[in-house]
């Protein structure tokens, strides 16, 4: 879903760089500042996003959480290479919102998705770098951000069924603001390209709702007993 | 082998299968493109990795394996530069 430069028109694309950037600086200085002054746990944020509960006095712990972090965004990164077949002659790879935000809260995991676009857009070129605003709208924002208060709000009712609504939505909400986006820079028209959009992107979701689903399960065993 | 050490084996693995196995079909967006017609409108940009490939080697497998494990230690160098920034 990495939108190349060229399909979007410049001054929507400018608009969203500066909506990222300003998303970015607000989320990174609320993590540094929760990561320097932590002495509580961090880690293990099950529906509870841990800033704001802190106490004074620099630990150990900041240093735990930002490993975290960088492996949540390595396996972010690593899945996202994985492209699986999908229906005729089309591909499709986790985006890994849900899994970054359900294990590190919802301003890391936009942090997390954040990094890995640009690292992508930078190094990659997937995804183009005008079009970077875009895509960390889309994947980060929508994608890991605004799914996790979806994960949130079905939590108390059970965790698989809140993976999946969180899923469903991060994948479908996305690939809808894409669609908005091209269209407003009149790239494709809305109408025609929604129903084709909608399709493929549902058997995504479910593929994203499996893969998330084990991966979490995975990657909550294997760290758990590495908390010491 | 302990369970850190699989945190970290398990991405370089999903790397490695990855550059062995992974779908060269290309992804939705671009299959909206292509069957939409606007696949043209791209911008190709070139960096040092452009397609998940490594410049100078020619073996397509430890290209995209190489590419792959740089991605992966630039993330790990980029939040050590931000960890370090915090201390």
């Amino acid at each position: 879903m990495h939108i190349p430069d060229g399909f979007l028109n410049n001054n929507l694309a400018g608009c969203f760089v500066v909506g990222a950037l300003g998303m970015l600086g607000y989320c990174l200085s609320k993590i540094l500042k929760a990561a320097t002054i932590f002495t509580g746990a961090l880690m293990g944020n099950n529906g509870n996003s841990n800033i704001g509960s802190a106490s004074f006095g620099f630990s150990d712990n900041a240093s735990k959480y930002f490993q975290n972090l960088a492996i949540i965004a390595i396996w972010v990164f690593a899945f996202q290479m994985f492209n699986i077949p999908i229906q005729s002659a089309t591909s499709a790879h986790l985006i890994g919102g849900v899994f970054a935000a359900v294990l590190a809260g919802p301003l890391e995991g936009f942090v997390i998705m954040s990094s890995v676009l640009i690292l992508q857009g930078l190094f990659f070129s997937d995804g183009g770098i005008l079009a970077l605003g875009a895509n960390i709208f889309n994947m980060a924002f929508v994608g890991s951000f605004l799914s996790y208060y979806i994960y949130k709000t079905f939590l108390n009712k059970n965790h698989y069924l809140a993976v999946f609504a969180a899923c469903l939505f991060s994948v479908l909400t996305a690939s809808l603001s894409c669609l908005i986006e091209l269209s407003i820079s009149g790239t494709v028209s809305f109408l025609t390209a929604f129903e084709d959009m909608m399709n493929m992107h549902l058997i995504v979701a479910l593929l994203e709702t499996g893969i998330t689903l084990v991966l979490l399960k995975i990657f909550k065993n294997l760290t758990r007993d590495t908390d010491e | 082998m302990n369970k850190k050490t699989f945190v970290i084996t398990i991405p370089i693995l999903v790397v490695l299968l990855a550059s062995l196995f992974a779908s060269k079909r290309p992804d939705t967006l671009e299959t909206i493109a292509i069957n939409y017609g606007f696949k043209g409108q791209a911008k190709e940009i070139s960096s040092l990795f452009t397609g998940y490939s490594f410049p100078f080697i020619h073996n397509q497998f430890m290209s995209s394996f190489c590419a792959g494990i740089m991605g992966l230690f630039i993330i790990y160098v980029l939040y050590k530069v931000v960890k370090r920034f915090v201390k």
